[in-house]
């Protein structure tokens, strides 16, 4: 986990990962009462696979990606759980991944998706 | 600035000559309603051809299925449209209950993400849809979130909507129970596999979408 500003979310994390997600402070104490999901390192590949192939080719998956709203959290790969409310509002697609881990922008990419068309 | 310019000229005349030639109409709903079930039952009444495969386990449909130029004729009017079938919208999505149904773990893991993302594309092809009919399943309570939200999103896009109760040949069928749940549209009862009330579905049909 890295602060606000950190140079890691610029330059990527030490473990190469690009994909940030912002959790608020609020989210944090939150989830901090909830049930703990601890996954693999398998696992987790899996589902940040999963989710760029939910996105489609269009998302550049170099660059590093930070976004704040939850709307498709993912327990375990194969398992998800959709906010149909905030998906219907068309905010920012965001996926989480264990405690949240990460998130992507779907909006961008509809947008980007919908011009191909 | 001219680019701006010449974007929204390009944006009003598509629009223009799109207006009443190619009206979409949408069949959207939560899984194993019996929308490709519809889709195929007016695709065969009009096309003679089938237009999804359809199954018992949910999330058949997983991709957003389009059969164009569909003309009906009812007592001499006649109506032409795209007929767009989309993925069931969920809240929840489980490979577990795949599994259940038989299939092997990757497979199961493989639909659940297809699944995924047909209820991302369906929601993202709402705004396209100049009519939609919302299939449910008349045996199940309405009062559903996914019901709701996607009932409340029509309304709120003052989209035109048709709405279906199907399985009414089966016996747990509640028509008066989806009606005092959604009174601000007429429902029609429908069985679409077995044809049944498909008069009355393609009279309101026109309704919707004069």
């Amino acid at each position: 986990m890295y602060g606000d500003a950190s140079n890691k979310i610029i330059e990527g994390c030490t473990c190469g990962g690009k994909l940030f997600f912002y959790i608020k402070k609020s989210a944090l104490e939150k989830r901090e009462n909830e049930e703990q999901i601890i996954l693999s390192k398998k696992d987790k590949e899996q589902i940040e696979k999963d989710v760029y192939d939910i996105l489609g080719p269009q998302i550049d998956t170099e660059k590093p990606i930070v976004l704040d709203l939850e709307s498709i959290k993912i327990k375990k790969p194969g398992k998800y759980e959709l906010d149909l409310v905030n998906l219907f509002k068309g905010q920012p697609l965001v996926y989480k991944l264990e405690e949240g881990k990460y998130v992507i922008d779907v909006v961008e990419s509809f947008s980007r998706s919908k011009d191909k068309e | 600035m001219a680019g701006i310019f010449k974007r929204f000229l390009g944006k009003f005349f598509r629009n223009l000559f799109k207006k009443k030639k190619d009206i979409k109409l949408g069949l959207y709903g939560p899984p194993n309603g019996g929308k490709t079930t519809l889709a195929n039952k007016i695709c065969q009444d009009w096309l003679g051809e089938d237009m999804g495969s359809v199954s018992n386990v949910a999330h058949e449909t997983r991709e957003i299925q389009i059969k164009e130029e569909i003309t009906i004729k009812h007592k001499g009017r006649e109506l032409k449209f795209n007929l767009v079938d989309t993925p069931g919208i969920a809240t929840r999505i489980d490979y577990e209950e795949f599994i259940k149904e038989g299939m092997k773990e990757k497979e199961a893991k493989e639909r659940a993400k297809e699944a995924t993302k047909g209820v991302i594309d369906s929601i993202k092809w709402l705004d396209d849809m100049d009519a939609v009919i919302v299939v449910l399943d008349s045996t199940k309570d309405p009062y559903t979130q996914v019901n709701i939200t996607i009932i409340g999103n029509l309304e709120a896009r003052n989209i035109p909507v048709l709405l279906v109760g199907n399985k009414v040949d089966l016996k747990k069928s509640d028509l008066k129970k989806m009606q005092a749940a959604f009174p601000q549209y007429e429902l029609i009862g429908i069985s679409a596999k077995f044809g049944k009330n498909m008069d009355d579905f393609y009279e309101t049909l026109f309704k919707i979408t004069k």
